[in-house]
């Protein structure tokens, strides 16, 4: 069993993560990984040209890990690894990488689905998204709160 | 006293602000004193938590003039 949070101050490699979680999943079924994208528009449909978050020097790595050990006790999990970028990410570039091995599909399915409702309501960023109309702060919608609940 | 914003605060107060505040001052006359200095944000300062020594504190909570007080906004999530 293994347990990574991390948090990314610069470029995020889904293909370099995803072949260290390969590496550590050798001797199990399943591997389903989530990869979230920064937008190119807001929900409004303005360009966006950045996502820009912001994150505290202890807490946010923290709720990263929390989040990571909490998935990694309730599923029937092997390997779990979770990367999460802050700072400036350019629209289309990759924001989150979310990753869980086990010995059958389900748990890794339920066990992604879990970190990354959890991550997109609890972890502690503050986004905001700058494009040629300014920037303008974004909050978790009522749809992101429904997810999260779904796991009681 | 030195006091640390994030998110939203940020934008209308800055990252980081030295306070000339009196010995023993609360968390919540600390709070109103932004709120004063930064109407702007009177509003998100009002719904953010207070944090001392990284851990969550009540408004009744005094602050030495030693102490660092970060007010944190509710989340965005990632």
């Amino acid at each position: 069993m293994s347990v990574v949070a991390n948090l990314e101050p610069h470029a995020l490699d889904p293909q370099l993560e995803l072949a260290e979680l390969t590496e550590q999943a050798r001797g199990d079924g399943a591997l389903v990984t989530f990869v979230g994208l920064a937008r190119p528009e807001s929900r409004n449909g303005e360009a966006v040209d950045a996502l820009v978050l912001d994150h505290h020097p202890t807490l946010t790595r923290q709720s990263l890990e929390h989040i990571a050990v909490a998935c990694a006790e309730r599923f029937d999990v092997s390997h779990i690894r979770v990367v999460h970028r802050c700072g400036t990410i350019p629209a289309g570039e990759p924001i989150v990488f979310a990753g869980a091995s086990s010995i059958h599909r389900r748990a890794a399915f339920d066990a992604a689905d879990y970190l990354m409702d959890r991550l997109k309501t609890e972890a502690v960023f503050w986004k905001r998204e700058v494009g040629d109309g300014g920037a303008k702060w974004i909050e978790p919608t009522e749809a992101d709160f429904a997810d999260r609940d779904r796991w009681g | 006293m030195k006091v640390l914003l994030y998110g939203r605060l940020t934008e209308s107060i800055g990252r980081q602000l030295q306070l000339e505040a009196a010995e023993g001052c609360s968390v919540a006359e600390l709070r109103r004193r932004l709120a004063d200095a930064h109407p702007s944000a009177a509003g998100h300062l009002g719904r953010s938590r207070a944090l001392i020594g990284g851990s969550v504190v009540a408004d009744e909570r005094r602050v030495r003039a030693d102490e660092e007080v970060e007010f944190l906004p509710p989340v965005s999530g990632g």
